[in-house]
């Protein structure tokens, strides 16, 4: 791995597991190695990315694209099926924000446990809370239980969080869509003071975002890079392709024998032994 | 100051490799190289003599996953003690009063109601209270933990679908949130020791070496069974009608020595006996636990710990999925 490469996948590939019964889960955990129960449902194949470090990069495309997806991928949230991925250095990842706090617990008891899910030890944690609860702004709601906030109020919080953690790698997924704009500039300028310091992606539906964030863009589209390059570039491919296409629900259609095709291809390429249920 | 806007030493950012932030699949080789999907793993050797403390790295991966993730297992259970003292009006009151209301009524019924040829055995009603008492805080911890593994997963999914929640740590948690209240019991049991016979033995100093491989042994079984847990309902409803029936097997109400010699191996067979027994022979005999149980002890212990985590491992990668 060159030693500049923040994040370097190949032949990066997710397939979710489909099953007609409960039943056929266990069947598969007691016998997956003879035969498989599930249908496998492609959301993601075939990246090849490279992200050096200090770079930014925003990824674009339209819902049930696989952007979502890839970004969990690169966080290590889920793990991929195929393919190879390299990620070097602390990653902090803004996405769902707030839907990993414990709705009884006080907003404070929630920074102690998502400070140290990020890897920051306690007495770090407790330095930085002042300054935590001063960058969320909710004042005296802080002590409150999650479950008496508002979305946004949660998602400041949540991307509070997230601006404090000492990391090198911020994956940002819709992050400033439930923020007011007093909220959304705050954390814009966070963003471009992270940009110089550390590597940045982006995932956003707002084009001037990326303009103002990033050095490069990728286009995801039906679970594969359809583009990728300088940002004016990508960003006119993009906008002239959504002009043309129509919002319906093709996009969201489960085709099964392809993704049969796309298992099938994908085992060759494992090498592995296994019959096609 | 640490605001998020002050610039950092760019020099000691690039140098640190993700060691605090498991990736999971960063485990298997250093400093975040190398990671790729369930099936196609090719771990590198990329170091002379690599193959060894690789295994050696691998076999210790249940205790050094623990110390890694020390802060965030601290973080959270701290959090869960809190919420089970100060949650309930009467916090503590209830871990000192609900073991000895067991305890009360079980020596009531094997002393008195049902005459337990055991319970005569040992000469006086107290002694026969502590012994089961001794029986009674293992056997709960292991019940506590039986019935508790098969949700852990489906407990905490908001936070494995939504965080980089290292899914391992909750094995850990678990455990010595149980230990805690294990702990309390333990402190009553030595006060009653205390007033009845005086001071406790001093083999009662071996109890450390009691509780590591105890320890290690639950880690395993939580393991196994959050992992299995994730994906089926049944084990936790499987677990409900088993427990009560395993408290039978073990040596709870009665002893090894209580036994037929033929039926004392297969006690001992039991890893939850031969450690009520050691931890009855510690705390209340004075005398050196049995050797040969010890090692057994020991033994099954690690393999259970190391075992159970394979299977987490294994399976760990689709259960955000499943979840």
């Amino acid at each position: 791995m060159s030693s500049d490469a923040a994040i370097r996948c190949r032949g990066l590939g997710k397939a979710y597991q489909l099953y007609a019964r409960r039943t056929d889960q266990v069947k598969q955990m007691l016998f997956g190695s003879f035969h498989r129960f599930y249908l496998e449902y492609w959301v993601l194949r075939d990246i090849d990315l490279e992200v050096r470090r200090g770079e930014s990069v925003g990824i674009i495309g339209r819902n049930g694209a696989g952007k979502t997806t890839l970004l969990r991928l690169l966080c290590g949230i889920s793990q991929p099926t195929c393919g190879e991925l390299n990620v070097a250095g602390r990653v902090a990842p803004i996405l769902a924000l707030g839907a990993a706090f414990d709705w009884e617990m006080t907003g404070r008891q929630n920074v102690l446990i998502s400070s140290a899910v990020l890897g920051l030890r306690r007495s770090e944690i407790l330095r930085r809370m002042p300054s935590i609860a001063e960058f969320a702004a909710i004042g005296p709601f802080i002590d409150q239980p999650v479950r008496l906030y508002s979305a946004g109020m949660r998602s400041r919080l949540a991307f509070a969080i997230c601006a404090h953690a000492e990391t090198d790698i911020l994956i940002v997924d819709e992050a400033l869509a439930v923020g007011d704009a007093a909220f959304g500039r705050k954390s814009l300028a966070f963003m471009e003071s992270f940009r110089r310091r550390g590597t940045l992606i982006v995932v956003t539906h707002d084009m001037e975002q990326i303009r103002t964030l990033c050095d490069r863009v990728i286009w995801v589209d039906d679970g594969g890079i359809r583009a990728s390059g300088g940002v004016a570039e990508v960003l006119r491919l993009y906008n002239d392709a959504t002009e043309a296409e129509e919002d319906d629900g093709i996009r969201f259609r489960f085709d099964a024998e392809a993704h049969a095709a796309l298992s099938q291809a994908a085992a060759n390429r494992r090498h592995t032994k296994w019959r096609s249920g | 100051m640490s605001g998020p806007f002050n610039r950092r030493d760019q020099a000691k950012a690039s140098t640190r490799f993700p060691d605090g932030l498991d990736q999971t699949y960063h485990d298997s080789a250093k400093g975040g190289v190398a990671a790729t999907g369930t099936k196609d793993r090719h771990v590198g050797q990329s170091r002379a003599g690599g193959r060894a403390t690789q295994r050696g790295r691998r076999a210790l991966a249940p205790l050094t996953v623990g110390w890694r993730h020390r802060e965030l297992i601290l973080a959270v259970l701290r959090r869960e003690l809190a919420d089970r003292f100060s949650g309930s009006a009467l916090g503590w009151v209830w871990a000192v009063v609900g073991p000895l209301i067991t305890l009360a009524i079980y020596t009531m019924t094997f002393t008195k109601a049902m005459q337990l040829p055991a319970a005569s055995a040992h000469g006086s009603t107290s002694s026969y209270a502590l012994s089961t008492f001794v029986g009674l805080i293992v056997f709960g911890l292991f019940a506590e933990l039986c019935c508790r593994a098969p949700l852990l997963m489906h407990e905490h999914a908001w936070f494995l679908k939504n965080s980089i929640f290292p899914s391992e740590t909750l094995a850990w948690t678990a455990v010595f949130r149980a230990l805690s209240y294990a702990g309390i019991s333990v402190v009553v049991l030595l006060v009653f020791e205390l007033a009845l016979y005086g001071l406790p033995p001093l083999s009662i100093l071996l109890l450390p070496f009691i509780v590591v491989p105890l320890v290690l042994f639950l880690l395993g079984m939580v393991w196994f069974l959050a992992a299995i847990g994730a994906f089926t309902r049944d084990i936790s409803y499987l677990m409900i009608t088993f427990v009560p029936l395993l408290m039978f097997v073990t040596p709870v109400f009665y002893r090894v020595t209580d036994l037929p010699d033929a039926l004392r191996v297969l006690a001992y067979a039991n890893p939850l006996g031969t450690a009520i027994e050691i931890a009855r022979a510690a705390m209340l005999d004075g005398v050196l636990p049995p050797t040969l149980a010890c090692l057994g002890f020991l033994v099954s212990s690690l393999a259970v710990c190391r075992g159970g985590y394979a299977v987490f491992e294994r399976y760990k990668g689709i259960l955000v999925d499943v979840i």
